[in-house]
């Protein structure tokens, strides 16, 4: 299977969502690695943003908000924690069921964080764990008979700030709760210590290789591609999105 | 569990799976509105809006409930929660 690689770099929420909604629409077969700035959250497609972020202390900490088109959960993407991966393909080139190209997906990028050293593997639905701990989660939507996944691997986590952004019951910021979480939750700086980004991403990429038989081409965006992300940005950017529910 | 204005909310967090909240105001024993959030999947997800537009002006009762909730299922598909669950929840906010 060849695939074209994306090495993205630093986009803000909104573009990075955006780019995401537009690779699945085209539905070219593509991997895109990328970060985020500022920081920011992102919240399940099912998800109520009242609930689930504590909107005032974004502001305060300059981190953006936005709805995603996948469901799932909230996450902090931290501007230097984490390494964010998109993955697209048509339909027909995973397997049918949604559970089974999670499986696929998620074990071969834990297998790819195997040549750092690190014992990852795919757990529950949607999440890649280290030693029971979670280390990676995804989420994926089917559209236009394509498929996007999109996930985060974590370099390093604090709980502490993550805690600040989202609501979470007051009894769950208590230090023990933290410590609770600090016990589920795990980084690759936590298990192995710091790792380059690029090594990150070429062992993603080796797990890709050899867990799915992919061949890669790095190239950048279509002219299509761009063009349509730039005019969804202005739906990530809405509040009539980000507010929806 | 009512919270205020007649604002009713229902929490559920499924085993080994994800959570579903249900915020439901009834009305002359009638669902009048109803929102399920969460972090669970479904697919396509536009269609929650669909199903909550279904069970609006259905009368409170956990068979009617029932049936529409797992005729909507019959055509889209849910991860990290079962079609029981969301009937569940939906009571659970009484």
């Amino acid at each position: 299977m060849k695939f074209r690689l994306i090495i993205d770099g630093y986009r803000n929420a909104y573009e990075n969502m955006a780019i995401d909604e537009a690779l699945l629409f085209y539905g070219k077969p593509t991997i895109r690695f990328y970060k985020w700035r500022p920081s920011a959250i992102s919240i399940g497609y099912f998800q109520s943003i009242c609930e689930e972020v504590n909107l005032e202390e974004c502001k305060k900490q300059g981190v953006d908000v936005v709805r995603r088109i996948t469901g799932g959960g909230a996450v902090y993407h931290d501007e230097h924690g984490e390494i964010t991966y998109s993955f697209v393909c048509p339909k027909n080139m995973l397997p049918e069921k949604i559970l089974d190209s999670y499986k696929l997906i998620c074990s071969s990028i834990a297998y790819g964080l195997h040549f750092l050293g690190l014992e990852a593997k795919h757990a529950g639905i949607n999440d890649i764990v280290v030693n029971n701990k979670k280390i990676s989660g995804s989420a994926q939507t089917r559209r236009h008979e394509n498929v996007l996944q999109h996930g985060t691997v974590l370099l390093k986590v604090d709980v502490r700030k993550m805690f600040s952004l989202l609501k979470v019951g007051e009894e769950k910021i208590s230090d023990k709760a933290i410590k609770n979480i600090e016990e589920r939750v795990t980084s690759i700086e936590k298990e192995i210590g710091k790792v380059k980004e690029e090594e990150v991403i070429e062992a993603i990429k080796k797990g890709f290789e050899e867990g799915m038989g992919i061949e890669f081409h790095e190239e950048g965006l279509t002219k299509e591609e761009i063009k349509l992300a730039e005019k969804l940005r202005e739906k990530y950017e809405s509040k009539e999105w980000n507010f929806k529910r | 569990m009512k919270v205020k204005n007649g604002i009713l909310k229902g929490e559920l967090k499924v085993k080994n799976g994800k959570l579903i909240k249900c915020t439901l105001e009834i009305k002359d024993g009638r669902i009048k509105s109803i929102k399920f959030t969460g972090d669970f999947f479904m697919h396509p997800e536009e269609k929650i809006e669909e199903l909550e537009e279904r069970l609006r002006d259905i009368e409170f009762d956990k068979e009617k409930l029932a049936k529409i909730i797992f005729k909507f299922f019959e055509e889209v598909e849910i991860i990290g929660a079962s079609r029981e669950d969301f009937v569940e929840v939906i009571i659970k906010a009484r």
